[in-house]
């Protein structure tokens, strides 16, 4: 049976197998825990003794809450990386066993009011390879030369800052252009009034 | 198959019948040492309970690790290990004490010696990106599309990450590729090695 928070497809096993311990949290301290299962998603820290008093009541070993806290993941950010709106979210639940009205219901409305930052929170951390941190710029004038006594030319310099993926390392790449070859950068072509194939 | 001690080995295992009763310290600090690495100060409180000189007490405890490292290794018999340190004239009760050394931790000293091998990188997880190319500065109105993707390895507790991309017809090629490669486990050929190692 094809499901769409799991991507159009088949529930994976292990989620199968837990939605029956998330069945034996109350429906209270299933919706807090869903909270701090949400800051963790969006990169806050997750606050894990808090669960642990949360499911002391239901009598769970610490491997059963681990798999709580991973199922819940599971679920919530594969339907906002799928884009599922919290109705269909809170059947397909009851579909997995999961109890109506409270449990499925207040999952899908922690869900629902997190919705938009998750999935930008998940944009955000796509892969990206490199960023471009920052330019730096300066014009020179060049006056003079050894080889030249009257140059009177400009030159730019530009400094591009590249943040490594995860903004770890930071390289500057420096570059120094004539001021016809920075015409050609900014405008794809030669400025007018310069011979075509002159080289710049 | 016996053990081989050499004569350096011997000489440093010639202190075992000095310390008498505390045989059994040595041998936990010799065990100790496999797990964790050298204790120079575990030695030296050894060394003054006993009063023999630290220098001493630290070779016997390598003699002691080295003779259980390659025993385990070899996984020699109760026998073999027996005749092995009868060449080093212990006592018949020094010699009970180093077989139950050895027997009590084999499998344990076997187990830390399996994690000792090299490893190739490992997987660790994998991001991917599928882009479509629109435009480009020598071509306008394309459709181009590439999937890149981010492999992320481990080897050694190094994390190392290989950039890929490719065009989704080459993926497919590959995803074709590696299903063949697991159905190979299907043949009779594999299922008949699989089931002689079991």
């Amino acid at each position: 049976q094809r499901f769409r928070f799991c991507g159009d497809l088949d529930c994976p096993d292990w989620v199968l197998a837990e939605i029956s311990t998330l069945a034996k949290i109350s429906s209270v301290k299933l919706k807090l825990i869903c909270a701090q299962v949400l800051r963790d998603l969006l990169g806050e820290p997750i606050e894990y003794d808090k669960i642990l008093k949360l499911t002391s009541d239901a009598k769970l070993e610490s491997g059963d809450v681990k798999a709580t806290i991973a199922v819940l993941g599971f679920i919530l950010s594969s339907a906002a990386k799928h884009n599922v709106d919290s109705e269909s979210l809170s059947s397909e639940l009851q579909q997995l066993g999961l109890p109506k009205a409270e449990h499925a219901g207040g999952l899908c409305r922690s869900y629902e009011e997190k919705q938009s930052p998750l999935q930008d929170r998940l944009r955000a951390c796509s892969l990206r390879l490199s960023q471009l941190g920052s330019v730096r710029w300066r014009v020179d004038y060049t006056l003079s030369s050894s080889e030249l006594q009257e140059v009177n030319e400009p030159v730019v310099h530009l400094t591009f800052n590249v943040c490594d993926r995860e903004c770890e390392k930071m390289t500057a790449v420096p570059v120094t252009l004539s001021a016809n070859k920075f015409w050609v950068l900014l405008a794809g072509e030669a400025p007018r009034g310069v011979a075509a194939g002159t080289s710049l | 198959m016996l053990l081989v001690l050499s004569a350096e080995h011997r000489a440093h295992l010639g202190c075992l019948p000095r310390a008498g009763g505390a045989v059994g310290e040595l041998g936990r600090l010799a065990l100790e040492q496999l797990r964790r690495g050298a204790a120079p100060r575990a030695c030296e409180s050894a060394a003054r309970k006993l009063n023999i000189s630290v220098d001493i007490i630290q070779h016997g405890v390598e003699g002691l690790v080295y003779l259980l490292t390659e025993s385990s290794k070899l996984m020699i018999s109760e026998v073999d290990f027996q005749d092995s340190i009868n060449v080093l004239g212990f006592s018949d009760e020094l010699n009970k004490s180093l077989l139950q050394l050895y027997l009590d931790n084999r499998k344990e000293i076997r187990s830390i010696l399996g994690e000792l091998a090299p490893r190739l990188p490992s997987y660790h997880s994998l991001e991917w990106r599928l882009d479509v190319q629109l435009a480009s500065r020598s071509l306008r109105q394309q459709i181009k599309p590439a999937v890149t993707m981010k492999l992320h390895l481990n080897q050694n507790e190094d994390q190392t990450a290989q950039v890929l991309q490719t065009d989704p017809a080459t993926l497919l090629h590959l995803i074709q590729q590696l299903e063949q490669a697991l159905g190979e486990m299907k043949m009779n050929h594999c299922r008949r090695i699989v089931r002689n190692m079991k």
